[in-house]
């Protein structure tokens, strides 16, 4: 037993990952659907669009880049579908460059879904550079902040912003964020300013780090992660990528678990077994999987 | 009056626009929301050129490497021919993305090479997880316990099996991390204070280079 348990702690990772890709590949090939439970936070994003009158100024800004598309983009699309579904009047843009061409995309293929018109219904605004002073600016004085739309149209004589100067005339802001400048920047330089309603949206690794937000009512709802996108298409009856992800996320997540009370176990059973696949020099590509065996000691480090 | 530039005048203009824009939040006058917005786009300027330093500086850093022909140094090649090409076939589409050269390369390379690089993440978790972690202590064995909860209570076969495991994962998150992260967040936001003041005043001068 001992030595089984030391042969499968030296296991190649390359089966590891061949697992993983197996749960990734299977659950989206063949999907099961199982339901989603819906979390206030998420609701309460969903509930704040519900009760904005149409014509209200809703504004997304899409603060990520194509690392977090997976979890972001989803959550973006259920997003804008709601917006126009609710005819509201859309406001987009981004706070990162290299963001900007995946924005537009998502931006201008939902709202032709809806055949809503650029400039009519919706701006893409597109990005401006500054960071967090961007936010300032645009409380300050939107057109000086974006004094044109990605497009090259003037702000000023676009129809779907008439009578917004600033961010003050704005009724809800969603951040969609994988990082900093994000939902925390929009708090810090608008919301406590400028005075508008906002809730955010970001990847699962970010989100716990502001739910002290959502409890003091700084920020009115959080989308967290890929979860989120598929708790918001839930609540708009969309079939999207968010719920398509989750048989593959529970999949994922439940050989990670596996894994970690295997490796647990089978350090009970075989605790003089050294793994030094990070630390070690032969920690790189190829078919060694830099493990030896060593003393109970050298295992504690 | 070289000490003057170097010292003097910025240490005179930290103070200056430091308390007059900590004062400025609290005067809701016209002529002080004016000042607000001018400064706020001198600070895009401003950040407009920081890019180009941080440019100037990318380029330096790895005209380094290749003359030097450290351990890599190709790679440092590769990131001068990526960024001269893009930023040709850019100026050659004259900014615009939809259908041209600049939008292919956005989408078929770096939307691409970015997924990619953050997908592999997840191989190399599961690799960890099965390797690294582990209750070698009581606060290794409350960390495994709190992700295993968590990573079973947030999907939903975790929920179909155990309807019980959601809302504890909820409570782990709205509960134990909250408090835990709010005290991160104060101690954070009093040292980020403590450290204003200290710029302002003049009593943090790192900012003005080594040889202040």
């Amino acid at each position: 037993m001992r030595e089984l348990a030391g042969k499968l702690l030296r296991l190649d990772r390359r089966a590891i990952f061949v697992l993983i890709a197996l749960a990734t590949l299977i659950p989206l090939l063949y999907p099961v659907g199982l339901p989603i439970r819906v979390s206030p936070e998420v609701r309460r994003v969903f509930d704040h669009i519900e009760s904005l009158p149409a014509g209200s100024v809703f504004l997304l800004s899409l603060d990520f880049d194509p690392a977090s598309k997976p979890e972001l983009y989803p959550m973006a699309v259920a997003l804008l579908n709601h917006a126009f579904r609710r005819d509201l009047r859309v406001v987009t843009m981004t706070l990162w460059v290299s963001g900007t061409g995946m924005a537009e995309k998502v931006v201008s293929g939902v709202a032709s879904e809806y055949g809503k018109r650029r400039g009519l219904d919706y701006a893409f605004l597109g990005y401006s550079p500054g960071g967090a002073n961007v936010i300032i600016n645009m409380g300050q004085d939107l057109n000086a902040a974006f004094p044109a739309d990605h497009y090259g149209e003037r702000t000023a004589d676009l129809p779907v912003l008439r009578g917004i100067r600033s961010l003050r005339q704005v009724n809800y802001v969603v951040s969609l964020a994988a990082g900093t400048p994000g939902v925390e920047s929009w708090y810090v330089y608008g919301k406590e300013k400028y005075g508008f309603e906002l809730g955010g949206g970001v990847t699962a690794v970010i989100a716990p780090g502001l739910y002290p937000f959502l409890d003091t009512g700084q920020i009115n709802g959080l989308i967290g992660g890929l979860r989120g996108a598929a708790e918001y298409e839930t609540l708009i009856g969309m079939k999207g990528k968010g719920m398509a992800g989750m048989d593959a996320q529970s999949a994922t997540h439940f050989i990670i678990i596996g894994l970690i009370l295997l490796c647990n176990l089978f350090y009970v059973v075989a605790p003089g077994t050294v793994v030094r696949s990070f630390d070690g020099p032969q920690d790189g590509p190829g078919p060694s999987t830099g493990l030896r065996t060593g003393s109970p000691q050298e295992g504690q480090r | 009056m070289t000490l003057f530039l170097r010292r003097t005048l910025p240490l005179l203009l930290t103070f200056l626009f430091g308390v007059a824009f900590a004062v400025q939040y609290y005067i809701p006058h016209p002529v002080s929301e004016g000042a607000l917005t001018e400064i706020s786009i001198w600070l895009r300027i401003i950040l407009g050129f920081a890019m180009i330093l941080g440019i100037a500086s990318l380029c330096q850093v790895h005209y380094a490497k290749i003359r030097t022909r450290v351990a890599g140094w190709g790679y440092s090649l590769v990131v001068y021919f990526s960024m001269l090409i893009t930023v040709a076939v850019g100026l050659w589409a004259r900014g615009q993305e939809t259908g041209t050269g600049l939008g292919w390369i956005y989408t078929y390379t770096l939307l691409a090479l970015q997924g990619t690089m953050f997908s592999i993440l997840g191989f190399f978790v599961a690799s960890a997880a099965f390797r690294a972690f582990r209750a070698r202590s009581k606060e290794a064995t409350v960390l495994l316990v709190a992700a295993i909860l968590m990573m079973f209570g947030r999907v939903p076969l975790g929920e179909y099996l155990v309807p019980a495991a959601g809302p504890l994962a909820g409570w782990l998150l709205n509960v134990l991390n909250l408090a835990a992260r709010r005290g991160i967040i104060i101690g954070i936001s009093l040292g980020g204070i403590a450290t204003s003041i200290k710029i302002i005043f003049g009593i943090e001068r790192s900012y003005l280079g080594g040889r202040e």
